[in-house]
């Protein structure tokens, strides 16, 4: 056997540990996904394409060495959804996407996991910028962006998603302490 | 690496994990409609790439799925071979693709009998199917010479109608191996 040659970080943040997806997440993606919730980032989608989007996040860690973390709640050890960084082929550009289970939403763990993403592009990959891309009436989202501190850049015409707003988050000189003093 | 994937040999090929390089030849493949119709054709790029990382992910899944084929002569891809058993999938399956310009030279049989003696051997599977759409003639006969039979049609969420194929049991390979 060969080893693998690429790894999946841990990261840890106040309330989330922030790790690769286990099996037991994908029954939580394929109902979150069969549902209206998901409209917004490709759904409602049946469960066996649900099943490829998620074997299709953890290659994309293995084809470029970062993707979406899933989310586990510390205090519940549920999956409260997937944040990270995504650049799949075509992809405009590199970006920090958050997608939360219903269950989770309102609580501010989208901003507090897409922080850490952040960091660890700025930080350990050595992004110099990234964006987010958001559907115009995803107001959720676009509430999110704006709390760590991204602005309005364009709209872009995504050839999947259709009509894209494309928000560009601070510069890594522009956040101190990775923008939780800046932008709290 | 990109799996943990282990590396096969047969007479004329490797059969090893996919590794990043291989992304062009995959992708070349899926976009040619002609030769992907029964396996999963992909009319844009970023479908086809998104194919590539989602086999990948099969590996992590499951353990198992397509290798690179690589012809020992010339070292480049020739194909992809594997066990396959995505979400909705009513079984596992043997699958074999041939890219561009290597077809007529017997690489999907010797690179397919390879993959179910590992299936046999080191996966520990006592049974297989290979899953087949009707129109796809070259691989119902790649099945029929393998000694594979007809046991059903079923309609595939992904592919529609497609036709089951029963493998040789396990015992049954072995013993013909031998032979």
């Amino acid at each position: 056997m060969s080893a693998i040659t690429f790894s999946i970080p841990t990261l840890e943040t106040e309330r989330l540990i922030m790790r690769a997806f286990c099996e037991d997440d994908i029954a939580f993606e394929k109902a979150f996904l069969a549902s209206e919730d998901s409209r917004f980032v490709g759904g409602p989608m049946p469960p066996h394409r649900a099943w490829r989007s998620i074997a299709m996040v953890t290659g994309h860690w293995a084809l470029r060495g970062f993707g979406l973390w899933a989310l586990e709640d510390k205090e519940t050890g549920q999956y409260v959804g997937r944040v990270g960084l995504w650049y799949p082929d075509g992809w405009i550009e590199r970006e920090i996407g958050w997608t939360l289970m219903p269950h989770a939403w309102g609580k501010g763990l989208a901003t507090e996991a897409a922080m850490a993403s952040r960091a660890h592009a700025y930080d350990v990959l050595g992004w110099d910028t990234a964006i987010s891309c958001i559907a115009p009436e995803n107001t959720a989202s676009k509430a999110v962006a704006r709390r760590l501190g991204a602005t309005f850049e364009k709209h872009y015409e995504e050839p999947e998603y259709g009509t894209t707003e494309i928000w560009r988050h601070p510069a890594p000189d522009a956040l101190i302490n990775g923008g939780m003093e800046a932008y709290a | 690496m990109l799996t943990n994937a282990p590396t096969l040999e047969t007479e004329r090929l490797i059969l090893r994990s996919p590794v990043t390089g291989d992304a062009e030849a995959v992708i070349a493949f899926l976009m040619d409609e002609g030769r992907a119709k029964g396996f999963g054709y992909c009319s844009t790029r970023s479908d086809a790439w998104r194919w590539f990382a989602l086999s990948v992910g099969h590996w992590h899944i499951h353990g198992y799925g397509y290798f690179t084929v690589v012809d020992k002569a010339t070292e480049m891809p020739v194909g992809m071979v594997g066990i396959w058993n995505p979400e909705g999938w009513p079984e596992p399956e043997l699958g074999w693709v041939v890219f561009d310009g290597a077809e007529g030279k017997g690489i999907a049989y010797e690179a397919a009998q390879r993959a179910l003696q590992w299936a046999y051997d080191d996966l520990g599977f006592t049974t297989m199917t290979s899953q087949i759409v009707p129109t796809n003639t070259r691989s119902i006969a790649l099945a029929e010479r393998m000694g594979a039979h007809h046991e059903s049609t079923y309609d595939n969420v992904h592919m529609g109608e497609e036709m089951l194929f029963r493998h040789l049991g396990a015992k049954a390979f072995k013993a013909g191996a031998v032979a």
